[in-house]
């Protein structure tokens, strides 16, 4: 266990600056995440309160760990001061524990430290990788729109949407209405990382802060959602990101495709009846197909959902249930799908990920693509004839 | 890291030129068929006429099917075998010869007398219209071109820098494959297959008939001191030892969410029977060459 808290008056610092071993801190902080829970005592089984989550300054985010917190008091948007915290570090990110060591309690807004945006370190969208925080970033808004989630029992609405810079897009996701537009021009602030479907997400809640700026030398919205495919080699060499797109004929397809059964609850592909998380669950019929897509440089797996799969295929989910019944081997509805897909012509919009068995690709779009023979050989024959390009 | 194979563009001019080959030394990795033309070939994907098949071998429980694929450059056999029952099924359903795309695994053979020869064992393959047979053929050559201009580049500056290629959109698996082409084919006449693509552009500019066939004779040997041994039949203790393996693959893909067997997982079940994970890798490498067994992604095993 560690040494009572030594008797020297502790310094106020700002997340930033906190480091393990440095003697005792004080800071002031808004809890952005909390959640209350108990842990069992493995010596008389006994159960202690807890409460986790993540505390900001706006310099900083860092996990926190209260033990025996107070019942209540403390949820999202409390801010606080603590003194005399533990201050440690996992997986190379700093943590602090509040104890029975520590002074906590409530703190008012204006005393968080005010941050000054000059000082907060500008990166660009290349560089947004979890665990990068306490950043400033200057996009262009290449899509917005707002969809309605359910949080526990809460309805809340979500503003999705796609943001660039010169290096790259990543896909937004804000939980307060910053009443971003189409086209504008914004500096955010206070914005953190995660990662969805391996893919890095930006996200803003209250207490991110967007500013409208002046920043024509941004991408315009089209040259965003129209980039030009890339070869897919560079997406296995790496590169890759919300907004890509590639071109390939489709070489194969893989399990489950076609007809699947879904958990009703998480969505999950549910095997014999059982879903991996929810247990034995009535299955929900539905239509995808995972789509192996080369283009002579690469291959990547491409997740297509009902919609477009009904539209490739030309069979629809009640189609399909229709010829199970019929003829009752799912098998032979993949085979067919395959049949249908294969050496198909495809561009794919959306966001790429990259993993141990290779580049999966969540489209935005798919379309089928017509190839402009005439042009195309024109420029080929002044290829062949021995002109380089 | 190693992903799926990708499906290199290539005219059969390219294949029918190839005569080398890397075999995996190492258990895991795929052996591949290098061309003088820029290209390390383990898939190919191939667009062009696709004649009748025959069937050969006499086994009737292992039927093994062939066809002779053409394009405006050259020739090679396509085959499908009962590991490949969809791509076998396409192959033997058509009486005349049709418009095909093909994707697959590219086996290199060399007889006793020491000719190479290059084939293709279909993993899919489709009937398709004109237009897209055209399309296909188009990335070929596009591809090919391509490749050529990267052998030049690399001719004319032998140091260059792999991320300057690299940064212009070259993908890193075609620097490594250009050079592999240079050591292995010093004399390659590439000036002369350049030429020899135009072929192909006629064909994708609508020119040239799909049953225009080739009527360049392959003028490309390799004969070799000493032959090769010709491959023994595997004897009834190494039968064994590829059913035990087998059997096993398919519990625990049986088991697994993915369909797929585990690599380790299916090397350490095995290992508990007796079979020592260097016996069993080569009873796994086996059953790959032999198209019995093959790994889409890397350490998931599945049959062919």
């Amino acid at each position: 266990m560690s040494e009572p808290v030594p008797p020297s008056a502790p310094r106020e610092v700002r997340l930033r600056d906190l480091r393990p071993g440095e003697g005792p801190v004080e800071f002031v902080a808004r809890v952005v995440t909390c959640e209350r829970r108990e842990v069992s005592r493995k010596s008389d089984g006994s159960r202690r309160p807890l409460l986790s989550g993540l505390l900001t300054d706006g310099t900083a985010t860092v996990r926190f760990t209260w033990w025996d917190p107070p019942l209540e008091g403390v949820e999202r948007g409390s801010v606080i001061r603590a003194v005399g915290p533990e201050v440690g570090e996992y997986r190379g990110r700093t943590e602090v524990t509040f104890s029975w060591k520590s002074r906590v309690g409530p703190a008012s807004p204006v005393e968080l430290p005010s941050v000054d945006p000059a000082e907060i370190p500008e990166l660009t969208v290349h560089d947004l990788r979890p665990p990068a925080e306490g950043f400033r970033v200057s996009v262009r808004i290449a899509r917005i729109s707002e969809r309605s989630v359910t949080v526990g029992s809460e309805r809340r609405v979500v503003y999705d949407g796609l943001v660039a810079d010169g290096t790259g897009a990543i896909g937004l996701s804000a939980w307060t209405d910053f009443r971003l537009r189409t086209g504008e021009t914004v500096e955010i602030t206070g914005g953190y990382l995660r990662a969805f479907r391996g893919v890095p997400q930006l996200v803003l809640d209250e207490r991110a802060t967007v500013r409208r700026v002046e920043r024509p030398d941004l991408p315009e919205v089209e040259s965003v959602l129209e980039a030009p495919p890339v070869p897919m080699a560079r997406l296995e060499e790496g590169e890759g990101g919300a907004a890509v797109a590639v071109e390939g004929l489709v070489v194969g397809l893989l399990p489950p495709s076609g007809l699947v059964y879904r958990c009703p609850q998480c969505r999950r592909n549910v095997q014999g009846g059982v879903c991996r998380v929810h247990g034995p669950v009535e299955g929900v019929a539905d239509l995808r197909a995972r789509i192996v897509l080369d283009d002579g440089t690469g291959a990547v797996t491409v997740n297509a959902g009902r919609v477009d799969t009904e539209r490739l295929w030309g069979v629809t989910l009640e189609m399909a249930r229709g010829r199970l019944r019929d003829q009752p081997d799912p098998s032979l509805l993949e085979s067919e799908l395959g049949d249908v897909l294969l050496g198909r012509r495809l561009r794919v919009r959306g966001s790429a990920s990259r993993d141990d068995f290779g580049v999966t690709i969540q489209p935005d779009s798919i379309e089928l693509v017509d190839v402009d023979l005439d042009a195309t050989a024109e420029q080929l024959a002044a290829r062949a004839a021995g002109g380089r390009l | 890291m190693s992903f799926r194979e990708p499906a290199w563009r290539v005219v059969a001019r390219e294949l029918e030129s190839s005569l080398e080959e890397e075999r995996s030394a190492s258990e895991r990795a795929a052996s591949y068929v290098i061309s003088p033309f820029g290209s390390r070939m383990n898939r190919v994907l191939l667009a062009g006429t696709l004649s009748p098949a025959e069937p050969i071998g006499r086994d009737e429980s292992q039927p093994f099917w062939r066809a002779r694929f053409t394009d405006p450059t050259g020739a090679v056999a396509v085959t499908a075998g009962s590991f490949q029952p969809r791509a076998m099924a396409q192959l033997r359903a058509a009486t005349t010869p049709r418009s095909a795309i093909v994707v697959g695994k590219v086996h290199l053979y060399r007889g006793r007398d020491g000719i190479a020869n290059v084939s293709v064992r279909a993993e899919s393959l489709r009937t398709v219209g004109e237009g897209e047979e055209r399309a296909a053929l188009a990335d070929a050559v596009r591809q090919t071109l391509d490749r050529l201009d990267l052998l030049a580049r690399l001719e004319e500056e032998p140091n260059i820098a792999p991320e300057l290629l690299a940064r212009s959109g070259v993908p890193t698996l075609w620097i490594s494959a250009a050079r592999e082409s240079f050591r292995r084919y010093p004399e390659a006449d590439r000036t002369q297959f350049r030429k020899e693509l135009q072929a192909a552009v006629r064909r994708v500019a609508g020119i040239a008939m799909a049953t225009d066939a080739p009527a360049l004779p392959v003028t490309v040997q390799i004969h070799r001191e000493v032959p090769p041994p010709p491959r023994v039949a595997p004897s009834a203790s190494e039968r064994a030892e590829e059913s035990l393996v087998l059997e096993f693959l398919d519990q625990v893909a049986e088991a697994s969410l993915d369909a797929y067997a585990d690599r380790r997982e299916l090397l350490s079940r095995v290992g508990s029977r007796g079979l020592g994970s260097d016996r069993a890798e080569e009873v796994l490498t086996r059953l790959e060459d032999e198209g019995v067994v093959e790994e889409p992604i890397v350490g998931k095993l599945r049959r062919a």
